[in-house]
This record gives C-alpha cells, structure tokens and sequence, in this order.
C-alpha cells in the first residue's frame, strides 16, 4: 500500500475513559475511493473510532493524517471542513426540522449568507437557494423519489426508514471525500439495506473519490460492497483483508458466520 | 371605570407585555442552545438602561442636542455594550460550568446578577439613586374621549414588536439562525456538521443580551426612570412568563409575557386594592397554570428548541 493512495491514516490511536481503553494502539488506513467494511462486536470500539476520527472524543495519544491535514484532536469543525461525513447509529435528525433545513445542516460549512445577504441581494440569494433545492431535491430522488416530494415536511412525519435516507444525503451533501456510515441498516429489513447501500454507492459514482467506511453486523451486505474488511475486537485490530480473507479467519467464523 | 381609564389600564398593559415578552424570548434562548437558566439576565437589562442614560450623559457633555440622535446612539450602544457583556458572561461564566449540575450555573449567574447590581450601585454617581431616564421620543399625543394615546407608547411598542420578529426571523430564515436550532436541537451532530459550538452559544448569548438591553432601555423611556434594582423584578416576571409559556419556544415566551401583564393589568382593575396586589394576584395565577400545565402552554414538541 502506497502513501499516495491512503486518503486516513491512524497510527498507534488509543482512546481511554478512565481505565477503559476502548482503542488500544490502533493502526489504519483508508485508501482512496475504497469501501472499507469495519467489524466487530458490540464495544470493541468501531463507534468510538467514528467519534475520535470526527473529533467528539480527543484520542489519548497517537497520531490521525487526513490527505495531508493533521487530524489529532482536531475539532470536529475542522474535521468537517477536511471533507469528513458521518451518520450516526441512532437516527440524529433535528426533527421539528423540515427535511430541507436538515439536508442544508450538512451543508452548513458551503453555505455563505447571513441577514443582510437574504434580505439585500435577493436576486443572488434566490439563485442560490434554487440551486440547493435542485441538489436537496436530486439527491434526494437518488434513494427514493417520493421523499423527493417530502422536501418541507418536518423530519418527524417521516418514517424512520426515509429518515436514515435523509441523514444519508445530509452527509452526501456536504461533497465530502470520506464518508462514514455507522450502522446505515440498523432496523431496516435486508431489501431495504441493500437498497439503501446501492443507492449509496450509486451517488459515490457521480462524486469521483469518496471513501467510505461502512460498520455493519450483516455479512452478506458487507460482501457485497465491500473492497476491504478490518475487524476489531477490544479496541484491537485483529484481523484485515478482504472479505474471503477475513471470512476465513477462525475467530470471525465464530462469531459472524456461526462455525468453527 | 370610565373608557379613558380603561384605554390606559390597556395601553400600559401591552407595554409590559413586550418588555416582559423581549426578557422572556431571552431566557427561553438561553436554555434552549445550554439547557441553562442564566439569572443574571435582569441585572443585565439594567445595566443596558444605565449604559443607555450614561451614554445619553456623555452625548449632553459633547454638547449634541438632537434627540433623534441621541436616541439612536443611546440605543445602539447599550444593545451593542449588553451583546458583550452577554458573551463575556457566557465565555467566562456559563461555559466553564459546562457539565457541572445545572444548579451551579443557576447559582453563579444569580451571583453575577449580584455583582453587576452591587457594581452599578457602587460605583456609578450616586448609583442608589433612582435616575430620570430622558424623555428622547416625540411628545405628541392623540385624544379619544378622554382618553390620551402617547406616541412615544404606540412607538415603543412598535418598536418591540419589531426586534422580537427579528429575532424570530433570524432564527427561522438564516444560516446563523439554523446553526442555533441545530445547536439546540443536539450539539453533538451540530458540531460534526461543522457549527462551531461555542461560537454559537456566544452569539446566542450576545442575542438574547442585546434583546435584554433594548427592553430595559424601552423600559427607562416609558416610564422616564431607571434604578439598580429594576433587573430583579423584571428577570423573575420575564422567567415565570418564560415557564408559564413553555421554557425552549419563542412563542410560548411571548405569550408568557402578555398573560403575565394581562394578569397584573387584571388583578389592577378588578380587585379592591388592585394596584397593591397585581403582582400577588399575577403569581398567584401563573403558579396555578403550572400545577395545571407543567410543561407550560406551549410545551417542547418531541424535543423542539427554539
């Protein structure tokens, strides 16, 4: 692996609470324009990694380079600005929120007009605001048309399957170049994962090089779109590859794939 | 009771309701973005009319005389002082408590409210005194039967009515705006959408100060008198109506704030000895509408802010 195509690079990324350590020396990459599957159980540290990359959690001690910007304990503003997006586990809508207010949340940082710019230059504003409702609404019609037509109901009249959708694009919107998804299927059936994830990847080949890192608990999902797996456990690395080989690996046959 | 002193009763009651209603929209700002109760607001109400009369002080010492001027100078510089302050109070006081238990912050800001009282009636020239706010609106006043409506009234109350829809527009139709309900909604997601947390918290905190500042001088050139302690009787009503309105939305604390003034204006009309004991009567009823209503009139839709 080159350094030209590692778009992340975590090098000796520890995350302690207390005596907890819930990274312990963790060294990754994500090349460019992959799709990373991460795996593992419950609490050995997949979201914590999302929340130190993202700048939540101010990593003990290690290093994090993103293209060629610096990221330890970097603010999530400047991690955002890098060009990094996240969805959350649980659905983290603003839900009295229409679901345009929320989509322009993700695109918070290319947003550039206070007060006096709507008020005062309205030919330009209005320009604008087309030009993001076109995008909300395109983007939008990618995972599902109908939604397309929801643009300004608020967040809460919508079903939680739709609502995964829309903090999807709300991450999407922003162009990010790395994108990491926690859990996009959590309470969705295997179709409706599926979909979601195609639509997902089907967005990413109109972006040009967006990375994506993908946890997920559902192993047919994470072999199909998948280019490459790391699997944790207690904050550890244990096992990276693609999917066969991981696949392969004793300890992932047990407690994934029910043998061994 | 004839219509003149009826008009009056009515006049004076709006006037409390948008100044109660401008403390009150202040409040429910704070707790919206920090879940804090800031009771400090008052004591800066106050300082924002003293800022406003030693402003007016100064401009009568350089010898400029227009009252137009004055008045938007006076204005200007208190909303603007008051916006500081704000943000100082909540880099340096509120900010710092951050994931401390909510009764410190509530503590240290009724003690700030302290300071900045005590500071005022300290140390500005005979501070203990009542001052005579400059009358800096146009006198004219219309006849109806009797009973006389002041400009300066249907003015100020214009004026209220104006920096409250914009505070609500701000809200509602900016990106500043939208950055604060994310904020208030969950700062955690706010933050990874690239809204500078912290910056928001302290503009929010200048907004609801600057409001606090307007009032308090809108109070001074209404009744033509200000003292160190008129921030506490005014944070306790602007906080009832707050909660009485439902604490986190902007409508409830307006509508806080006229209920409450339309209960003093009642308790005033209708009871033996009204005058003495609007406020009793005032309290009385906003204590009960809570043990009806806890949540308030307007309560937080499924976590609404803002």
């Amino acid at each position: 692996m080159n350094d030209a195509t590692i778009l992340l690079r975590a090098r000796g990324l520890t995350m302690r609470f207390g005596g907890v350590v819930a990274l312990n020396e963790l060294d990754l990459d994500v090349q460019r324009g992959e799709v990373l599957g991460l795996l593992g159980p419950n609490g050995s540290g997949k979201t914590t990694f999302f929340n130190v990359i993202t700048g939540l959690y101010a990593p003990s001690a290690g290093q994090v380079r993103f293209a060629d910007t610096d990221l330890f304990r970097a603010s999530p503003q400047q991690v955002c600005r890098a060009g990094i997006a996240r969805t959350f586990q649980r659905s983290r809508l603003c839900l009295p929120l229409s679901v345009f207010d929320n989509l322009m949340l993700g695109c918070h940082i290319h947003l550039d007009h206070g007060l006096l710019f709507n008020l005062l230059r309205r030919r330009r504003f209005e320009a604008e605001l087309t030009r993001l409702q076109r995008r909300a609404r395109e983007l939008l019609a990618t995972f599902s048309p109908a939604l397309a037509d929801r643009l300004y109901q608020p967040v809460g009249a919508i079903s939680m399957i739709d609502r995964r959708r829309i903090e999807v694009c709300r991450a999407l919107i922003s162009d990010p170049r790395l994108l990491l998804l926690d859990e996009p299927s959590a309470g969705m059936t295997h179709d409706e994962a599926d979909e979601l994830l195609a639509d997902v990847l089907r967005v990413r080949a109109g972006l040009g090089e967006l990375a994506i890192v993908l946890i997920e608990h559902e192993m047919g999902l994470i072999e199909r779109v998948t280019d490459r797996c790391v699997v944790f456990n207690y904050g550890r690395k244990i096992c990276e590859g693609s999917y066969r080989t991981i696949a392969a690996d004793p300890w992932v046959q047990e407690a994934y794939l029910g043998q061994g | 009771m004839d219509i003149a002193q009826l008009g009056q009763y009515v006049v004076n009651g709006m006037m409390l309701g948008i100044i109660y209603a401008m403390v009150a929209v202040g409040f429910t700002l704070f707790f919206g973005v920090l879940d804090v109760i800031k009771f400090s607001h008052g004591d800066v109400l106050m300082l924002g009319a003293f800022t406003g009369y030693a402003v007016y002080l100064g401009l009568g010492a350089l010898g400029i005389e227009a009252s137009w001027l004055q008045l938007a100078l006076v204005v200007i510089a208190s909303v603007l002082a008051m916006a500081g302050v704000g943000a100082l109070i909540a880099r340096f006081v509120v900010l710092p408590l951050r994931g401390a238990p909510a009764f410190n912050t509530l503590l240290i800001t009724l003690m700030t409210g302290m300071v900045l009282r005590e500071c005022v009636r300290l140390f500005f020239p005979a501070g203990s005194n009542p001052k005579p706010f400059p009358r800096l609106l146009p006198d004219t006043q219309w006849a109806f039967d009797g009973f006389a409506l002041r400009l300066d009234s249907v003015l100020l109350f214009a004026a209220g009515c104006a920096a409250i829809a914009g505070v609500h527009l701000l809200i509602n139709h900016t990106r500043l705006g939208l950055a604060i309900r994310a904020v208030a909604q969950d700062s955690e997601t706010a933050r990874v959408m690239g809204i500078g947390f912290e910056s928001i918290v302290l503009l929010t905190f200048a907004l609801g100060s600057g409001l606090a500042a307007l009032a308090g001088v809108m109070n001074g050139l209404y009744y033509n008198e200000i003292n160190f302690g008129m921030g506490l009787l005014l944070a306790v009503i602007g906080f009832s109506a707050a909660i009485v309105g439902g604490l986190g939305s902007i409508y409830g604390a307006i509508l806080g704030g006229f209920l409450f003034a339309a209960l003093q204006t009642l308790g005033a009309v209708a009871l033996p000895f009204g005058s003495a004991y609007k406020d009793v009567f005032a309290f009385a009823v906003v204590i009960l509408i809570i043990a009806i209503k806890p949540t308030g009139l307007i309560a937080e839709r499924s976590s609404e802010r803002v």
